[in-house]
């Protein structure tokens, strides 16, 4: 069974719908990316999933509960939480106490220290920095936190809105290979990417958006073949 | 407060309003000496929604200032009419300052007078007020009221202080204070139809993508602010011309409230709004006003407790607020429907 | 002299107790809640009438009723209003202050009720030859002591940290697991606390409470936020003790022209939000739209 379904989403704001029919699934441990050009949509769909929009049409089953309409902080309970775009940190807060925040969204209390343990081993510069305002860290530092705030609640789907965003290449690789590990070690992650290419190389699927819509699916063996992505990132003709 | 607004200019627009005041002022306003009174009182509370809607409607700023301008308004009409044996005998034992004491003007000249000023000070004090925003704003044109206030309730010299001016002469004709109503109606619509007024609503929705465009938030702002101080100023003097007198008092905190409560329930965005909050809340009021006095609404009598009116128009304007955040008309200017030819 | 300067410290302590009440609420939901004031009313109405009861019982019951006033209008009005442009959520404050002054004055009449609250806290006593009067320095201690406690609250605990990343970012807040209705609760649980807090204290030194008791003081410590910076919790304490420091400063300075401090004080916020328009705490030039 999926863990995470997504069937003919529709969302928006206000009265503009932005995504008129997306779906997709997630097996559990398994990564997917979502591209697309800018504006289609992508953070929408995102924020639609992690309940900070209540989605206008269609449904979303996580772990066999439908969270379409549910509050952000009962769906990151249920282990669904999202990095949002341009990371949104509390950069007058210190690097400790953005973590701590994270235990908020756990299930249980219990298991909370090992959470932190295991985060900090995975980020060590965070540990570096702990007693630093998080505004003071530089940009992949700051990604880094966002990812690690978010992965302190344990969840078992991790949403990610562009982690490259104002990100330097290196310092992408570095994330990257961060994500990688995280999926290693079981959370299933979806992965909003502008820059098709990151995505491509390691999910295991890929699924394009255009004009509100799931236009096409890659696999990683399409993704390989260039020119098939080329084409169903611009659309055939262009 | 985030509706549209109107852009384009439609006499059907203009016209919709200006004919409901005139079978407002018709027929409530003729029916009986008492209802006369309210429908004249509420013609100058229009004009001072009119006032509020065209700078807090448009800008999107919310102002607690222009209590003064109307406060203002009302003094120097007041001052420039009242008898000379008023000004020189029953204020505070003689204390207002000589210069004061005889100028006597012609009614419709003051009010000129009094818009004037009330319109120089908006420009004055907006130089400064305008270069802020958000809550700053409102604090900071509350802060202007909180000085006008207190300088004329203290000071006995300039004005009555605490005590009532009376012998303001009236203008006892509904007809003026209607077209004086209409007047500023058509200014305003004017003003929210022209580039300014839309330029203003466009800061509203984005007061960090107006620099980008080029647009001086501060100038255009600024120009509505001072329309808005001398459509204030008045409505201030109309009101002292209705009521015979003058009272620092009728300008604070309540009338602020009564005033802003009028804009936003009706809805800020449109004349419309301001002219169904003006006098949704004045019938409201006057309907239960005639309940406490125990006395026949509609040939029906039902009593309620003494007090409990203005508990009941405040409840009223929060559950508006709960029920439709845009006010009652949303931001929707009211239309003569277009009549449909027969075929 | 020395009267004045505690005179000034208390009254600046006072002032940032109640603005750090509007400031918590304000932080949550961008709400300025005027009804602020009908809460203060509440409670100082509360400590008047239970005042034949024992001081500790007439506080409990004081802050539970203030509490429950305070919960009662989130629950009733402004949790329905959220996310509504600022304004319009101020001016709906309004008018609940409206209703429930008129309700107070149905309920406890138009003229004020009085009675002696906490007796032994009057009258003055003498340090090398001065007088001081005892409820100054009560003022002074009640206040570091609650301050103290809230700075506690606010930097140590779980609760003071989801109050502080919500007041910075709410929609981040929540994605990380923090519950909006309860924080929010917590926000005006707390503010109704701060409220009982400065009732006791206004009480003390003025027992004739009317329905309008806590109006001034509420205006006054709402100019105080904005002036010290309404994105902090410190900027708001700050800016209330300046515009209360200021205030009894001004009473004291200007003599016979006392009449005028309101004046001057408003000027002062003028020039002060001109020079800097986000508050004296506040970094950059944010344009905060409200």
């Amino acid at each position: 069974m999926a863990l995470l379904e997504v069937t003919n989403l529709v969302a928006g704001y206000g009265k503009v719908e932005v995504i008129s029919d997306v779906s997709f699934t997630l097996e559990p441990g398994k990564s997917i990316g979502i591209v697309g050009p800018n504006g289609v949509g992508k953070s929408t769909l995102l924020q639609a999933i992690a309940g900070g929009i209540a989605p206008k049409g269609g449904t979303i089953t996580f772990d066999g509960k439908n969270i379409a309409g549910k509050k952000p902080e009962d769906i990151v309970r249920l282990g669904l939480s999202l990095v949002p775009e341009g990371r949104q940190i509390f950069s007058g807060l210190t690097v400790r106490e953005n973590l701590s925040l994270g235990l908020t969204g756990r299930r249980n209390k219990k298991g909370a220290n090992e959470a932190i343990l295991k985060v900090r081993e995975l980020f060590p510069v965070l540990l570096t920095h702990e007693n630093h305002q998080a505004g003071m860290l530089s940009g992949g530092q700051q990604q880094q936190l966002a990812i690690a705030r978010a992965l302190i609640s344990e969840p078992k789907v991790l949403l990610l809105d562009e982690p490259s965003l104002g990100l330097a290449p290196t310092v992408i690789t570095d994330v990257f290979d961060r994500l990688k590990e995280i999926i290693e070690m079981g959370t299933a992650v979806v992965i909003v990417e502008q820059r098709a290419n990151l995505v491509t190389s390691f999910a295991e699927k890929t699924i394009v958006i255009r004009d509100g819509k799931v236009q096409s699916t890659l696999t990683s063996a399409d993704a390989a073949n260039s020119e098939s992505l080329q084409r169903s990132y611009f659309g055939a003709g262009e | 407060m985030k509706h549209g607004g109107v852009t384009k200019f439609s006499i059907q627009n203009l016209l919709g309003p200006i004919i409901v005041l005139i079978l407002l002022t018709h027929f409530v306003g003729g029916a009986s000496t008492s209802l006369q009174l309210v429908t004249q009182m509420a013609l100058c509370l229009f004009v001072m929604v009119l006032a509020l809607q065209v700078f807090v409607g448009n800008s999107g700023v919310l102002s607690f200032g222009h209590g003064a301008f109307a406060l203002i308004g009302s003094y120097v009409s007041a001052i420039l009419t009242a008898p000379v044996n008023i000004k020189d005998n029953a204020l505070s034992m003689n204390q207002l300052w000589e210069p004061l004491v005889s100028p006597q003007v012609n009614i419709y000249v003051a009010l000129v007078i009094s818009a004037a000023v009330s319109g120089l000070i908006a420009a004055i004090t907006g130089i400064f007020l305008m270069r802020l925003n958000g809550l700053a704003a409102g604090i900071a044109t509350f802060a202007l009221l909180g000085v006008a206030y207190n300088v004329f309730f203290n000071n006995k010299k300039i004005g009555p202080g605490s005590q009532a001016l009376p012998g303001v002469p009236l203008i006892d004709n509904n007809w003026i204070l209607l077209l004086l109503a209409v007047l500023s109606l058509i200014l305003v619509y004017f003003i929210n139809i022209s580039r300014i007024g839309r330029t203003l609503r466009a800061t509203r929705e984005d007061a960090m993508a107006a620099p980008a465009l080029g647009i001086s938030i501060f100038k255009v702002r600024l120009i509505a602010f001072i329309i808005s101080g001398a459509v204030a100023g008045l409505s201030g003097g109309m009101y002292s011309h209705v009521a015979g007198t003058f009272q620092v008092q009728d300008y604070y905190l309540e009338f602020t409230f009564i005033t802003l409560s009028m804009l936003i329930v009706g809805g800020s965005a449109s004349i419309w709004g301001a002219l169904v909050g003006t006098f949704l809340i004045t019938a409201v009021g006057q309907v239960l006003l005639m309940m406490e006095q125990d006395l026949p609404v509609f040939g029906i009598q039902v009593q309620i407790p003494l007090g409990s009116r203005a508990v009941i128009i405040a409840l009223t304007f929060v559950a508006v607020l709960l029920w439709r955040s845009g006010g009652i008309t949303n931001g929707k200017e009211f239309r003569i429907p277009k009549l449909k030819k027969i075929s | 002299m020395v009267q004045s300067i505690l005179d000034a410290i208390s009254l600046g302590g006072l002032y940032s107790l109640a603005a750090l009440g509007l400031g918590l609420v304000f932080g949550v939901m961008r709400l300025v809640n005027f009804a602020h004031a009908e809460l203060i009313t509440i409670a100082a109405y509360t400590l008047v009438l239970t005042a034949q009861f024992p001081l500790a019982v007439s506080l409990l019951f004081t802050v539970i009723v203030t509490v429950f006033v305070a919960l009662l209008m989130e629950f009733s009005v402004y949790r329905r209003l959220r996310g509504v442009n600022p304004a319009i959520m101020l001016i709906a404050s309004f008018g609940l202050s409206t209703v429930l002054q008129r309700v107070y004055e149905l309920m406890f009449g138009a003229l004020p009720r009085s009675a002696v609250v906490a007796p032994f806290l009057r009258g003055d006593f003498k340090v090398a030859g001065l007088s001081i009067t005892i409820s100054s320095i009560i003022t002074i201690v009640l206040t570091i002591v609650i301050l103290l406690a809230m700075g506690y609250l606010i930097e140590k605990t779980s609760l003071g940290l989801q109050l502080r990343a919500a007041s910075a970012d709410f929609k981040t807040a929540r994605l990380l697991g923090v519950r909006s209705n309860r924080l929010i609760s917590a926000a005006f649980g707390l503010s109704g606390v701060l409220a009982a807090c400065v009732a006791l204290i206004l009480v003390i030194q003025n027992p004739q409470i009317s329905p309008y008791y806590g109006l001034n003081i509420t205006i006054l410590s709402l100019v105080g936020i904005v002036i010290g910076g309404i994105a902090s919790l410190r900027g708001a304490a700050l800016g209330g003790f300046i515009v209360g420091v200021v205030l009894s400063s001004l009473n004291t300075l200007l003599g016979n022209g006392r009449v005028y401090a309101y004046s001057w004080l408003f000027i002062l916020v003028l020039v002060i939000l001109l020079v800097r328009p986000g508050g004296l705490l506040s970094k950059g030039s944010e344009l905060e739209r409200v």
